[in-house]
């Protein structure tokens, strides 16, 4: 494969850039944000390369778990981590994702942080690391059917989940 | 039988995707949140042949979404949504979580905002 796939995610927010970089590097600010509809607890947070951040999610009695190892760590303008999302409880990794074994074991994440007039441009990318050909392929397909509603199957999807969940 | 679903090791999102993007594909799988149902059953209300839709079934069986009963002589044909449950929440989970997280970073920003400047005018 010559390109690898790519999940971007691009936003401005009306903020200084000391004041967006200590959000995401504070963990009793970065808690309160990561995770949507979730308790985020932050198990341990060492902002240096080769540090690790472990991430909790809880929603109820459900808990998703997240490793990441800071590679790159440039204050005030980049971030470089190594997301693990396939975790166990005692920060172990899996063989496979639960949900979807091919899905890529590491994503290599990095954010970007650029001031304009005062505002700052937030860019947030990520691509399989050391990923198998399938892994690849399965974050390639995820990502090329991200913008069209996975198919075209939004409304039987959320009949089906409805139907799942009742 | 040998299953199909997205437990193999190869990639079968795309199967999945391709499946989906059908609407007399989808119709059929609306049909089947219902109850399970034979190939006679299900081709009622569309106007097609029944080799028609014994051709969408192929294909939603192969990306795992339905099954058919081998033993009934009808065969009838019934979801298997677990699987595709299972794959969409995990995809839906991780399209959403960073607008989302952003969405909630704006909250943050806002508020260390208003503090700042009421620490400055405390000032």
């Amino acid at each position: 494969m010559n390109e690898l796939p790519e999940y971007k995610l691009e936003r401005i927010f009306d903020a200084p850039r000391e004041m967006v970089w200590r959000a995401w590097t504070d963990p009793d600010l970065l808690n309160r944000w990561y995770g949507p509809g979730a308790e985020t607890i932050i198990h341990k947070f060492e902002l240096k390369p080769g540090g690790s951040w472990l991430n909790e999610m809880k929603w109820g009695e459900k808990s998703n778990y997240q490793k990441v190892i800071f590679q790159e760590v440039t204050q005030p303008e980049k971030l470089v981590w190594h997301h693990y999302s396939s975790i166990d409880s005692d920060w172990n990794e899996l063989d496979d994702n639960p949900m979807m074994p091919d899905w890529p074991r590491v994503l290599l994440t990095t954010v970007i942080f650029k001031e304009i007039s005062g505002k700052t441009n937030v860019c947030l990318t990520q691509v399989p690391m050391n990923a198998t050909d399938a892994e690849l392929a399965c974050f390639a397909d995820a990502m090329a059917n991200m913008d069209h509603g996975w198919g075209g199957g939004y409304a039987v999807i959320d009949e089906i989940l409805a139907e799942l969940k009742a | 039988m040998e299953q199909i679903g997205y437990t193999n090791k190869s990639s079968n999102l795309d199967a999945i995707f391709a499946a989906l993007a059908d609407p007399t594909r989808r119709a059929i799988l609306s049909r089947l949140v219902e109850g399970q149902a034979s190939v006679n059953e299900i081709a009622a209300p569309f106007k097609m042949s029944q080799p028609a839709v014994s051709k969408h079934l192929k294909v939603l069986e192969r990306a795992g979404l339905i099954e058919r009963d081998v033993e009934e002589q009808r065969r009838p044909a019934r979801l298997k949504a677990q699987n595709m449950a299972a794959v969409i929440d995990w995809l839906n989970e991780f399209k959403v979580f960073w607008g989302a997280s952003f969405d909630q970073l704006d909250e943050v920003l806002l508020t260390m905002k208003k503090t700042q400047k009421k620490d400055a005018d405390n000032e």
